[in-house]
C-alpha cells in the first residue's frame, strides 16, 4: 500500500463549529442509548418473565413489555438517525470506510430490523388474544436485533482502528467482513448488553409506578422483578466494565487514572451513578414508594449512560489520534439555517412533550392498549 | 477513489435502485395517507358514519404498518446503502445540507410519534383530539418531503450552487417547485391507490362502494395534475440533460416511455375501479399498486438516468471525481488524475502492471455503475460491440461522448487507459467480421450517434457523395476533434456509407421525419 488509507477531508467546509456537531453527537447518541436499552433490555426481560424467571404474572408481564415493543423501537431509530448523521459529519473518514469493509453485514442491519420490527407487532397482536403468546416470535426478533448490536459494536471498533482496514479490505473487497481479531470487540459488546439489561430493569420499575390503576400485587411484582434485574445487571456491569477496561490497549489505560482528568472524573462519576442506583434500588426492592425508587434508579442511570457516553467519545479520539485532526476542518458556519434547525428542534421537543401530555395514557408508560382492556 | 469500493458482484446500482425505489414507493404513500386517512374521518364524524371509521381504524393500523416500520426502516436503509456505495457523494451531501438532514430529522421525528398516537388514538382519544394527532402527522409528513425534494432536486438541477456554494440557492434550484409538484400529485393518487388494497376486504357491500369510490376520487385527479406538473419539471431541466430521455439515451429514453404508458395504465384501472365499485377484488386492487409502482420506479429511474454521468450534477462525477479541481479536493478530479494517474491517486487500489492494473482501474473507476457480468455488465456490452483492441482504445478516450455524455471521462495517464483497455480486452473475444454497413453503425457510431435522419453523422454522411463520405471518414478526429479515431478500413467505410445512403433515402426520411415530429 503506497497510499496513506485514510480518506482525504471533505472539501466542502463544515456547516457549523466542531463542538457543536460533537454536542448533539454525544446528546442525540446518549437518547439514543436509553431507548436501545428500554427496547433491547424490554426484550430479554419479557422472554425471561416467560421462561420463570418472575414468579408470579409472568404471562401478563411478557404481555404488558410486549405492547410497548412496538412503540420503543421505532423511538430508537428515531433517536439513532440523529448521531447517524452528525457522526458522519465529523467522523466520515473512518466511519464510511468501516462500513465498506463490512458491507453485507451492515447493509443486512436494515433487512434484519425490519423483520425482527415485524415480529414485535406480531407478538403485540398476537398478546391481545391470548396473554402471554408469541414467546418464539420475540425470540427471534431479540436474536435479530442483538446480532445487529454486534454489527454496530463490529462497525464502531473497526472505524477507529484504521491500521487493520487495508489487510481486511484486499482480503475481502466483497464486504462480507467481521472484526472478529479485534480484542475489545466482544467486552464492549457486553459491556452495551448488559446494560441494556439493567435499564429493562428500569423500564419494568418505571411501569409498576406508572400502573396506578393495576392491583397492587402485580404491581410489586413489576417492581421487584425488574428491580431484581436492574441490580444483577449492574453489578454484573462492573465485572464486564472491568473486561472491557483491560481489553484496551495499555497506552490509554493512564488516561482514566490521572492521566485525563475529564476521562478519569466521568469513570469514577459513572460507576459512583451505577453503584448508587444499586443500593437505592436494593434498599427500596420490597417497599412500596416505586415513584420514589424509579426516579431516583432513573436519574442516577442517566448519569451514568451519560458519562459513559462522552467517555466513549473520549476513548475514540485517543483511538483516531493519529489520523483525526479537528483542528484542520474549515469552519463556514451556515447562519441562514442553523438557526432554524435549533428553533425547530426546540420547537419540536415542545410539541412532541405536548403530544404525551394530551394522550390519556391512564396508568401506564406509553400504556396505549391496556386501558382499553 | 478517496473511499474503497464495495465491489458488489449483481451491481451497486441495482442495490441503489432497489432500495430507492420501494422506498419512495412507500414514503410518498406515508405523506398523502396521512391526509386521507385525516379528511377521510373527519368526514364520517360529520356524517355519523360508524361503518367508515370502523374501516378507517384497520386502514390505519395497515397504513402504520406499511410506513412506520417499512417506510421509516427503509428511509435509513437508502442511508446505509448510498454512503456505502457513494460515500465521497454522502459525505458531499452531508456537509453542505446536514441541517436540512437535520430539520428533517425533526419532522421524522414527531411524523413517527404522531402516527403511533394517531393510530393507537383510535381506542382511546375523543375525536377531536384524535384529529389533532392526526393533523400534525399530515403536516410532519408533509414538511419531510418539502426538505427531501430540495436536497433531492439539487443533486439533479445544483443551479447556482456550483458557484455559490450557498445552502439556499441549492435547495430552492430550478426543478425544486415543479418536482415538489410532481411529487404532491403522487402522493395524493397513491393515497387511494393503498387505500383500495383495504377498501377491496370491507363486507358491506354498501360500504365499500362508497370508499372505492372516494378512493378513487383522490386517485384520479391527482393522477390528471401529472401531465402538466411533469412537463414544467421536464422544462425546467437542462434540455441537454433531458435529452437523454428522447432518443440519446437508450436506456433514459425507455424508462421515460414506461413511465408514460403505465401512468396511463394506472388511471384507466383506476377509472375501471369505479364499474363495479362495491365488487372491487383485491387482486384488481393489487394490479393497480404494481402498476403505480412501475409507474414511480420508471420516473425516479429516469431521474436519475437523465442526471447521468453526474452524482451531483456538474460537481460530482458518478464515480465520485469531481467535475472541476479545487484546492481541497485532494487530487481526486479528472484533470488531477490525468496527470497522477489512478494508480498514482486512488486510495484503495493494488500496485499492478498491465491487465492487472487495468482490473484496479476498473474497481475504482467504473465499478461504482458497471460489473463484469451482470448489471449494466461490460462483458455483454463489449461483446456486442465486438471491438478489437484498437478500436477499444480509441473508444475509451471519448467515453464522456458516449449515450449523450451518459459516462464521465476516462480519468487517468495514457498508459492507465492502455492497461484498461487490455483489462477489458480480455473479458470477450472479437472476432473480425466481414463490413456490414448497419452492424458497423450498431457497433461503433451508436454509442454516440442515433441511426435517425437528424443525426450529424448522417447528415454529414448523406451530405457529400459516396467517394468522398468513405474519404472522410478515414480520419474521424478531423471531422470532429472528440470524434475516437477508429481507424476504419476502406471496405468497412465503404460499407457505411452505402448502408446510410441506402437507409436514409429521399423517401426513408421522410418517413422518419414525420415519426419524430410526431413523437415530439
Amino acid at each position: 500500500m503506497p497510499h496513506d488509507p485514510i480518506p482525504a477531508l471533505d472539501p466542502i467546509p463544515l456547516p457549523a463549529p466542531y463542538w457543536l456537531f460533537k454536542l448533539l453527537l454525544i446528546v442525540t447518541f446518549t437518547l439514543h442509548l436509553l431507548a436501545m436499552n428500554f427496547t433491547v433490555g424490554g426484550m430479554v426481560l419479557a422472554l425471561m418473565a416467560r421462561w420463570g424467571a418472575a414468579r408470579d404474572h409472568a404471562n401478563r408481564m411478557f404481555t404488558d413489555i410486549a405492547t410497548k415493543l412496538p412503540v420503543l423501537l421505532p423511538a430508537t431509530v428515531t433517536l439513532g438517525v440523529a448521531p447517524l448523521l452528525f457522526l458522519q459529519v465529523i467522523y466520515g473518514q473512518f466511519f464510511y470506510t468501516s462500513s465498506v469493509l463490512i458491507a453485507w453485514p451492515w447493509f443486512l442491519v436494515l433487512v434484519l430490523l425490519t423483520i425482527a420490527y415485524y415480529g414485535l407487532y406480531y407478538v403485540s397482536a398476537r398478546t391481545h388474544r391470548e396473554a402471554g403468546a408469541g414467546r418464539s416470535v420475540l425470540l427471534g426478533s431479540f436474536l435479530l436485533v442483538a446480532f445487529i448490536g454486534f454489527v454496530y459494536s463490529t462497525n464502531l471498533t473497526l472505524s477507529q482502528t484504521p491500521a487493520a482496514w487495508s489487510g481486511k479490505y484486499f482480503a475481502g473487497p466483497a464486504g462480507w467482513n467481521l472484526n472478529l481479531s479485534e480484542r475489545t470487540l466482544v467486552p464492549r459488546y457486553l459491556h452495551f448488553f448488559t446494560a441494556a439489561v439493567a435499564v429493562g430493569g428500569l423500564l419494568l420499575m418505571l411501569m409498576a409506578w406508572l400502573k396506578r390503576d393495576a392491583d397492587a400485587g402485580y404491581r410489586r411484582a413489576l417492581f421487584q422483578y425488574g428491580g431484581k434485574a436492574f441490580e444483577y445487571a449492574s453489578m454484573a456491569q462492573f465485572a464486564v466494565g472491568f473486561w472491557f477496561l483491560a481489553s484496551l490497549p495499555r497506552e490509554f489505560l493512564p488516561l482514566f487514572m490521572g492521566d485525563n482528568a475529564l476521562a478519569t472524573a466521568l469513570l469514577v462519576t459513572g460507576m459512583a451513578a451505577a453503584a448508587a442506583a444499586i443500593v437505592v434500588v436494593a434498599r427500596a426492592l420490597h417497599g412500596e414508594d416505586y415513584r420514589r425508587t424509579a426516579l431516583s434508579a432513573t436519574g442516577l442511570t442517566v448519569a451514568a449512560v451519560a458519562a459513559m457516553a462522552i467517555l466513549r467519545d473520549i476513548l475514540r479520539d485517543e483511538y483516531l489520534k493519529p489520523y483525526f485532526h479537528p483542528e484542520r476542518f474549515v469552519v463556514e458556519t451556515q447562519w441562514t439555517v442553523l438557526p432554524l434547525f435549533l428553533g425547530l428542534f426546540l420547537g419540536g421537543v415542545a410539541l412532541w412533550l405536548v403530544m404525551v401530555m394530551r394522550y390519556p395514557f391512564t396508568g401506564g408508560l406509553n400504556e396505549t392498549r391496556d386501558g382499553a382492556k | 477513489m478517496n473511499y474503497p469500493v464495495w465491489d458488489v458482484a449483481f451491481g451497486a446500482g441495482l442495490l441503489i435502485a432497489l432500495v430507492s425505489v420501494l422506498h419512495v414507493f412507500v414514503s410518498h404513500f406515508a405523506v398523502g395517507g396521512g391526509l386521507f386517512l385525516v379528511v377521510t374521518e373527519h368526514r364520517a364524524l360529520r356524517r355519523g358514519d360508524a361503518g367508515v371509521l370502523a374501516w378507517l381504524r384497520k386502514h390505519t393500523r395497515f397504513f402504520v404498518l406499511v410506513t412506520v416500520v417499512y417506510g421509516a426502516i427503509s428511509g435509513v436503509g437508502i442511508w446505509f446503502t448510498i454512503a456505502l456505495i457513494h460515500p465521497s457523494a454522502t459525505s458531499s451531501l452531508i456537509h453542505a445540507y446536514v441541517w436540512g438532514w437535520a430539520i428533517e430529522w425533526v419532522f421524522f421525528f414527531l411524523e413517527i410519534a404522531a402516527a403511533l398516537f394517531y393510530m393507537y388514538g383510535w381506542d382511546k382519544l375523543e375525536p377531536r383530539l384524535h384529529l389533532w394527532y392526526g393533523w400534525i402527522y399530515v403536516i410532519a409528513a408533509y414538511a419531510s418531503m418539502v426538505i427531501i425534494n430540495g436536497i433531492v432536486t439539487f443533486m439533479l438541477t445544483p443551479g447556482k450552487w456550483i458557484e455559490t456554494h450557498a445552502f439556499w440557492t441549492g435547495f430552492f434550484n430550478p426543478t425544486y417547485f415543479p418536482s415538489l409538484a410532481v411529487r404532491t400529485a403522487i402522493a395524493l393518487a397513491l393515497a387511494g391507490i393503498y387505500a383500495l388494497l383495504t377498501a377491496s376486504r370491507i363486507r358491506d357491500v354498501e360500504l365499500k362502494g362508497r370508499m372505492v369510490k372516494w378512493s378513487v376520487a383522490w386517485i384520479l385527479p391527482a393522477l390528471a395534475t401529472l401531465p402538466p406538473s411533469i412537463w414544467w419539471y421536464i422544462r425546467a431541466i437542462p434540455p441537454e440533460l433531458w435529452a437523454s430521455a428522447r432518443g440519446a439515451m437508450p436506456t433514459a429514453t425507455r424508462y421515460a416511455g414506461d413511465a408514460a404508458i403505465l401512468a396511463a395504465v394506472t388511471f384507466v384501472l383506476a377509472l375501471g375501479a369505479l364499474v363495479r365499485p362495491a365488487r372491487l377484488h383485491l387482486g384488481y386492487a393489487v394490479a393497480l399498486l404494481l402498476a403505480a409502482l412501475g409507474t414511480m420506479g420508471s420516473f425516479e429511474f429516469v431521474r436519475e438516468a437523465v442526471r447521468k454521468p453526474f452524482v451531483i450534477a456538474n460537481y460530482m462525477y458518478d464515480n465520485s471525481l469531481y467535475a472541476t479541481p479545487s484546492a481541497d479536493d485532494q487530487g481526486f478530479s479528472v484533470e488531477a488524475i490525468d496527470e497522477a494517474g489512478v494508480l498514482g491517486t486512488a486510495r484503495w487500489v493494488r500496485q499492478a502492471e498491465g491487465a492487472a492494473a487495468g482490473r484496479e482501474i476498473f474497481r475504482v473507476e467504473c465499478q461504482s455503475c458497471h460489473t463484469i457480468d451482470a448489471y449494466r455488465g461490460l462483458r455483454r456490452l463489449l461483446a456486442a460491440r465486438g471491438w478489437e483492441r484498437t478500436r477499444l482504445d480509441a473508444m475509451l478516450g471519448s467515453l464522456d461522448l458516449m449515450h449523450n455524455g451518459v459516462m464521465p471521462p476516462f480519468a487517468g495517464t495514457e498508459a492507465e487507459r492502455g492497461a484498461l483497455g487490455a483489462y477489458l480486452a480480455t473479458l470477450y473475444p472479437a472476432a473480425p467480421a466481414e463490413p456490414d454497413g448497419q452492424r458497423l453503425f450498431e457497433r461503433n457510431c451508436s454509442v454516440c450517434h442515433e441511426a435517425a435522419p437528424y443525426d450529424r453523422a448522417i447528415t454529414a454522411i448523406r451530405s457529400f457523395d459516396a467517394e468522398t463520405a468513405t474519404e472522410r471518414l478515414a480520419n474521424l478526429p478531423e471531422l470532429f476533434v472528440r470524434m475516437p479515431d477508429l481507424k476504419l478500413s476502406a471496405a468497412e467505410r465503404a460499407a457505411l456509407v452505402q448502408w446510410v445512403r441506402a437507409r436514409f433515402t429521399a423517401a426513408g426520411e421522410q418517413r422518419a421525419a414525420l415519426a419524430v415530429r410526431g413523437g415530439n
